[in-house]
């Protein structure tokens, strides 16, 4: 079975990826189009060779390559926002379990999970600044503040997703409610935490980004924005660089949670 | 029905939680003598809202249209192209992993370029990045909401031979209506955000995103907190308008009638 089906399924898996590669290359194309078209300068939209080039040049006169520092400043970055990451998703878990058993208490509070994202974070980001004395903990503080919020809500629905006959079944069984929620309750809500994870996962470079902006945090991609931004007129290629970098790093972040999704559900189902 | 007792018991819960927060927070940061830079008491940000009305609801005028005008095009051109990608399942196969992909891509990132394409203090700059941050979760959840329909229905309207365009009437939109709305609410939020973000890399003086900025670098940490609490009840406004609009469009919805 397994072998009869494998050639349709690398097919199917080879044409998105050139369906990619397409799209990419029409980018690239559209990109240089739109520039000779419109005949627009460096400072509106550098050639993608240009953007390329300030990679590999010093940013600074006798600095380190352009790369260097925005990889430094990735990194930088990649651990605000992944430890912002793991406090957020830790605490949505525990939240989305806890409300999933106390109805109570999902009345009384989830409006204000809901409310709380719905709070442009920028606007309070100064503050977490203040009230954190600017030490580096606000970029990870931020970036947990918009992960929290998917891991939540979908915990819960993941935990209340079991069939509710297989909840009955498992209290037939005298199964205490540690027991149903490990046994039952947890793997099935596992489809759903992963969705939230992807969310938060993108959330949480967004988060640590934003946090840098107002922090005057240097050494992240955020501060590099902000500095580069401030040079536009002189270097434009340099801004994109750092932009690239940003989408790099959120994709990867994106790419990295959805293998271990694979991995984790692949192990799941076998495992039932 | 909702009954009198039953309407008590969904909102009495929130309620009283808001007002024992509001209550502690006024009691605390008298008693712990917090100082107002830390965070200043509901009785004095209040006071501060009273005194600069006309220049926080002024700026607020100028951030939410920035927002609901790019709000409207990102994700009207999102559902447009949901729509179109909907028919050609090759040119979706191919555009969605690539839309997923853009779509983690921090564009918040982009806000100083538009800033310089369209200069900061021209309300385009907003417009664009808001546009630019909502059509991606607008545009993979209603793709979504296209496809992911029962094969059964599908099936049952192929065996009535349905034209390609009623079954996208009859069947797809009907079946997309949720993630649209889904949709909708993750992206009001992200149209403030984008909108204060944009604002934050240069804008104009009278919108919340300048103001707050300002207002606590000169340690006016009162009046920033006011114009903070009135972005937060916009985001929580422009959320509650579309559940609204949910409940109208799609009482049927089973997330719906359990909230």
């Amino acid at each position: 079975m397994d072998i009869a089906l494998s050639p349709v399924r690398s097919a199917r898996r080879v044409a998105p990826a050139l369906a990619v590669i397409l799209i990419i290359l029409t980018l690239v194309v559209a990109w240089e189009l739109i520039k000779l078209m419109f005949n627009l300068d460096k400072r509106t939209l550098p050639h993608l060779w240009e953007i390329a080039e300030a990679f590999g040049q010093p940013s600074r006169r006798n600095g380190p390559p352009l790369i260097s520092v925005l990889i430094e400043a990735a990194l930088y970055t990649l651990r605000g926002a992944l430890l912002g990451f793991f406090i957020g998703a830790a605490l949505g878990f525990v939240l989305g379990t806890l409300f999933a058993h106390l109805p109570l208490l999902e009345r009384s509070l989830v409006p204000y999970v809901v409310a709380s994202q719905t709070v442009p974070i920028l606007a309070i980001a100064p503050m977490v600044v203040i009230w954190l004395r600017g030490s580096w903990w606000s970029v990870p503080v931020i970036a947990a503040y918009l992960t929290f919020f998917p891991v939540t809500i979908n915990t819960l629905r993941g935990m209340r997703s079991p069939d509710p006959r297989a909840v009955e079944l498992m209290g037939s069984y005298a199964a205490s409610t540690w027991q149903t929620l490990w046994k039952l309750r947890f793997p099935s809500a596992l489809p759903a935490i992963f969705t939230a994870l992807k969310i938060a996962a993108t959330a949480s470079v967004v988060g640590a980004i934003i946090a840098e902006l107002p922090s005057g945090v240097q050494q992240g991609l955020g501060g590099a924005i902000l500095n580069f931004n401030q040079y536009y007129i002189t270097g434009p290629e340099r801004l994109w660089a750092a932009i690239f970098m940003a989408a790099l790093v959120g994709i990867l972040l994106f790419v990295a949670v959805s293998a271990i999704e694979r991995i984790v559900l692949r192990n799941i189902v076998r495992g039932a | 029905m909702i009954t009198g007792a039953l309407r008590f018991q969904r909102y009495a819960p929130p309620l009283i939680v808001f007002f024992a927060v509001i209550v502690l927070w006024e009691v605390l940061v008298d008693l712990l003598n917090i100082q107002r830079f830390l965070l200043p008491a509901p009785s004095v940000i209040l006071e501060a809202f009273f005194r600069t009305f006309s220049t926080i609801m002024s700026s607020a005028a100028y951030t939410i249209r920035s927002a609901v005008i790019g709000f409207l095009i990102g994700a009207g051109t999102g559902i447009l192209v949901a729509l179109a990608t909907a028919r050609w399942t090759t040119i979706r196969e191919g555009l969605m992993p690539f839309a997923i992909a853009l779509n983690s891509v921090p564009i918040i990132a982009f806000a100083p370029i538009m800033n310089n394409w369209f200069g900061s203090t021209n309300p385009m700059s907003k417009i664009m990045i808001v546009a630019i941050i909502t059509f991606f979760p607008m545009m993979i959840n209603m793709v979504r909401g296209l496809t992911l329909v029962e094969p059964a229905k599908l099936e049952l309207m192929h065996s009535y031979a349905t034209a390609p365009f009623e079954v996208l009437t009859k069947v797809r939109i009907p079946n997309s209506l949720p993630y649209l709305f889904n949709a909708l609410k993750v992206c009001s939020t992200l149209a403030l955000i984008g909108a204060i973000v944009g604002e934050y890399f240069g804008g104009p003086r009278e919108s919340l995103g300048v103001y707050i900025l300002q207002e606590a670098q000169l340690f006016r940490f009162d009046n920033a907190w006011a114009a903070i609490i009135i972005s937060a009840l916009l985001g929580i406004a422009f959320y509650l308008i579309i559940l609204a609009a949910e409940r109208v469009a799609i009482p049927w919805h089973v997330s719906v009638e359990k909230r």
